[in-house]
């Protein structure tokens, strides 16, 4: 893979509420046209994260540059290139959807509404309604067409599905296919692994305020290695299958079965050996990035005791 | 530095406050202001004030009354004596002429003739140096003669009187100076009545000259020159008064028609009613009062008159009164005789009563009440809602993530913001300027209790004060992250500051004594609206110009630390 200019570069990042709240050491960057997704449990330090990028928040130690400049100290300059989406939608005290979207644009001296009217009829939302009666997911949706309307390079985005229905979500993680495919720079950060791992290119397991893992999400979906879960009709079988050399990664002697790990050039080898017992079923485990991160937790736990 | 977009922003979401703001203030203003100027709320403040004129000017009759009664009588009783002494006949003028008369009147016939061997008229200053020459042996002459007479005099006195005495020779043509004729006597008792009328109107003048004089200058800006011509004007209304009672009393008793009363002092009592009748009535009529008006009143004052010099009659005779110490029986005839309503009420309450008769009910409304308090109000409702909305509120609800992440800095997030508040702050109070001249003009302009001039200050310090309290606030609002902190410490103290206000207010110096509590005035030290002097402003002083300085200082440097802090924050956005 080439080397691709970095776009986002947190280097160290503290910033220490006490108590144990805050972040610690995180380092990682995001590449240009990459997407980067952030998971994580409520408090992890997702958003604490975040805001450092984008300028609210001055780091207590270490480095956060977007585009080479200090995200704090050339924080206004950075904005002409990033749309934000906040975490919590609170809008400003105006009447109307539509009174906050022209005023957003004003702010953002934008001109041409042919993207934001696309935008809002995508998102199926009525920006004339009530911002103050509006639900948690029309509220959420108008936040999004503010942001993306700019269609500036680097979207920032905490939590951007949170009430959307699951039509809705859909939609929206189109869009940010679709922003990924015009070569934008995206972070953003959820709580759901499959529409990270339906979007973007890493994620970041952010645990305690601290990174536990980085996983590239295409090196996982093809990788070579592969589980097996297979189920034997009777003890014999079962418990001579388990004295091969195959790796078993997980085993349930109550119903006969064995997760067995296998890398692709291999799996011949595996059906030749299987003919000799008496096997019931045979299905592939799939791979799914919530499974990694509890890999990756189970053994970093397992570490720790 | 600005920032129009994120201004309309705010405009937007702050017009309807404003707006309801402004005009629940303006039309309070309008309606206080009006309903002062056409209510006439002062007249029970000026029927008390009248109450206390009446008193005074009551006991100014009665003591002229008494005053006149005294003088009246005097004059009675020298004319008898003069009419009736043992020494004063015909078949004592040789007597009379060698023990004294020779002597009073040949010095001066001599000195006058000498000056006018020439043929020419003495003048008045030549005559003066003549007898300022004669006087002093002739004082003396007098003080053994006078006594005779029954009259008892001090040196001074007798010196004025040996003046007087010249004064009236001369005036009556220096004729009198042969024993042998038969009016000799007659011209001496002619003589000494003018000379005890010039010698009243002397002292009368003399007496008045120096109260009013003494008076005047222990006031604080007196100008002797001006000083001296408005005692020597009052001294000769004195003077004159006094002499016109003398004259009276002597036509009265010349009078043929009238049977002398064994008791002069009755005479001279009625001399003296009708005296003070005729002068009000006169008095009355010329000022345009009709003749039953001014009979009614000069009737009043008759009756005035006389109950007072019949209780002052009464004391006199009277025995074993309560007598300060040093005090005479006159004078306390004299203070009991002229004491009035407000003399009979307790001193303290009669000085309560007068403070409320004199006190600024205008400037106690409109300046201390509705332009420190209930003006005040509304605005700082309305300063402590916006300005925690500009800053503190959008970061706490987060809507100032969608500002900041515009390519706006949030240097000119605060300057925009700010220059709301303020811009707004100052429509606010030029439309509640603008209404309260328009207001004052509609009750009379000028001539109402408080002027433009000072309606314009007031309104300027209303807005200083507001604009120091909008900085306050605005600096809580970028100080804290949270909406319950900026409003607890800047809505709290600025609310508290208000309250003190209306606290302080019961212990400030417009409140009438009666009500006043001392103690209370501590409430102003803690609350900066003190610094908007009202009382200063309506009486037209200066101080209230470094307490404006203080107040928009206090503004500015409370809006550079907000706008400075906010820079340097964390933000929860």
């Amino acid at each position: 893979m080439e080397e691709k200019e970095e776009v986002i570069k947190v280097e160290d990042l503290t910033k220490d509420y006490g108590n144990g709240h805050g972040i610690f050491d995180i380092t990682f960057s995001v590449k240009k046209h990459e997407t980067f997704g952030f998971v994580g449990t409520n408090g992890s330090g997702k958003t604490t994260t975040i805001r450092h990028i984008m300028g609210f928040i001055k780091a207590q130690k270490g480095n956060v540059q977007v585009l080479g400049m200090d995200a704090w100290k050339d924080s206004c300059e950075i904005k002409k290139y990033v749309s934000y989406i906040p975490g919590e939608i609170a809008f400003p005290d105006l009447y109307t959807g539509t009174a906050f979207l022209k005023a957003q644009a004003e702010l953002l001296k934008l001109k041409d509404w042919t993207y934001a009217n696309t935008l809002i009829e995508r998102l199926q939302l009525d920006p004339s309604a009530n911002l103050k009666r509006m639900s948690k997911g029309m509220k959420q949706k108008t936040a999004i067409v503010a942001a993306l309307m700019a269609d500036k390079d680097i979207l920032i985005m905490d939590e951007p599905t949170t009430g959307l229905d699951p039509l809705m979500r859909e939609t929206f993680l189109e869009l940010v296919k679709e922003e990924k495919q015009k070569g934008k720079t995206i972070l953003m950060s959820s709580q759901m692994f499959d529409e990270l791992e339906a979007t973007c290119d890493r994620v970041a397991l952010i645990f305690d305020g601290r990174i536990i893992d980085i996983a590239d999400i295409n090196a996982l979906k093809n990788s070579h290695v592969k589980a097996y879960k297979v189920e034997f009709k009777n003890k014999e079988d079962y418990q001579n299958f388990k004295r091969t050399k195959y790796k078993i990664i997980r085993d349930q002697e109550k119903y006969f079965q064995v997760t067995v790990q296998i890398e692709d050039k291999d799996i011949n080898k595996l059906f030749k050996s299987l003919t000799k017992y008496d096997v019931k079923f045979i299905a592939e485990v799939k791979f799914n990035l919530e499974k990694h991160f509890k890999d990756v937790l189970a053994k970093k736990g397992g570490e720790n005791v | 530095m600005f920032s129009g977009a994120l201004f309309k922003q705010s405009m937007k979401a702050n017009w309807v406050k404003w707006t309801c703001v402004t005009v629940a203030t303006c039309a309070m203003l309008a309606i206080v202001i009006i309903v002062l100027g056409s209510l006439a709320i002062n007249d029970i403040r000026d029927s008390l004030k009248s109450v206390f004129q009446d008193a005074e000017m009551q006991s100014v009759v009665q003591e002229n009354a008494i005053d006149g009664y005294t003088l009246s009588d005097q004059t009675l009783e020298f004319e008898n004596t003069i009419q009736t002494n043992q020494y004063l006949t015909q078949d004592m003028a040789d007597v009379i002429n060698s023990v004294f008369w020779a002597n009073a009147v040949s010095g001066y016939d001599t000195a006058i003739d000498e000056l006018e061997a020439d043929g020419t008229l003495a003048t008045e200053e030549e005559k003066e140096a003549v007898r300022a020459e004669l006087t002093p042996s002739l004082a003396e002459t007098f003080g053994g003669f006078l006594p005779m007479l029954g009259m008892e005099m001090s040196d001074d006195q007798l010196l004025s009187f040996a003046d007087c005495f010249l004064r009236a020779y001369d005036a009556d043509g220096r004729q009198v100076n042969d024993p042998s004729d038969e009016n000799f006597v007659d011209g001496i008792k002619r003589i000494f009545e003018s000379t005890y009328l010039n010698f009243l109107y002397d002292t009368a003048y003399q007496t008045e000259y120096d109260a009013i004089y003494q008076e005047e200058m222990a006031k604080e800006d007196a100008i002797e020159s001006e000083v001296i011509e408005i005692a020597e004007a009052s001294a000769l209304v004195q003077a004159q008064g006094a002499r016109d009672i003398a004259e009276k009393s002597i036509e009265t008793y010349k009078n043929p028609e009238i049977t002398l009363p064994e008791d002069l002092s009755i005479l001279a009592n009625e001399i003296i009613n009708d005296y003070l009748y005729d002068q009000v009535y006169t008095e009355s009529v010329n000022g345009g009062m009709s003749d039953t008006d001014a009979r009614t009143t000069a009737t009043a004052v008759k009756v005035m008159s006389n109950t007072a010099i019949s209780t002052y009659e009464f004391y006199l005779n009277e025995e074993d009164l309560p007598l300060e110490e040093g005090q005479t029986q006159e004078e306390y005839a004299k203070e009991q005789a002229t004491r009035s309503i407000t003399d009979q009420i307790p001193e303290d309450v009669a000085s309560a009563l007068e403070e409320l008769g004199n006190m600024d009910i205008y400037g106690l409304i409109i300046g201390s009440i509705f332009y420190q308090i209930a003006g005040l109000l509304l605005p700082m409702v309305y300063v402590i809602m916006v300005a925690n909305g500009l800053l503190a509120g959008q970061v706490d609800s987060g809507s100032m993530a969608y500002v900041l992440s515009t390519p706006i800095k949030r240097r000119t997030v605060t300057v925009t913001q700010m220059a709301y508040l303020m811009i707004s702050l100052f429509c606010m109070f030029a439309l509640v300027t603008v209404t309260s001249v328009i207001s004052i003009w509609i009750v009379g302009g000028d001539a109402f209790a408080i002027n433009f001039a000072e309606i314009l200050l007031l309104n300027l310090g209303a807005f200083l004060t507001m604009f120091a309290f909008s900085g306050f606030c605005f600096m809580c609002s970028a100080l804290f992250n949270r909406t319950k902190h900026s409003l607890s410490i800047g809505g709290g103290i600025s609310i508290f500051m208000l309250v003190c206000t209306i606290l302080g207010l019961f212990g400030s110096s417009v409140v009438p004594a009666a009500m006043r509590i001392d103690a209370m005035n501590v409430f102003n030290y803690v609350s900066i609206i003190t610094l908007f002097d009202t009382v200063s402003i309506l009486n037209g002083g200066i101080d209230f110009l470094w307490k404006f300085a203080i107040l928009a200082g206090i503004g500015i440097i409370t809006f550079i630390i907000g706008v400075f802090r906010f820079d340097k924050k964390d933000l929860p956005l």
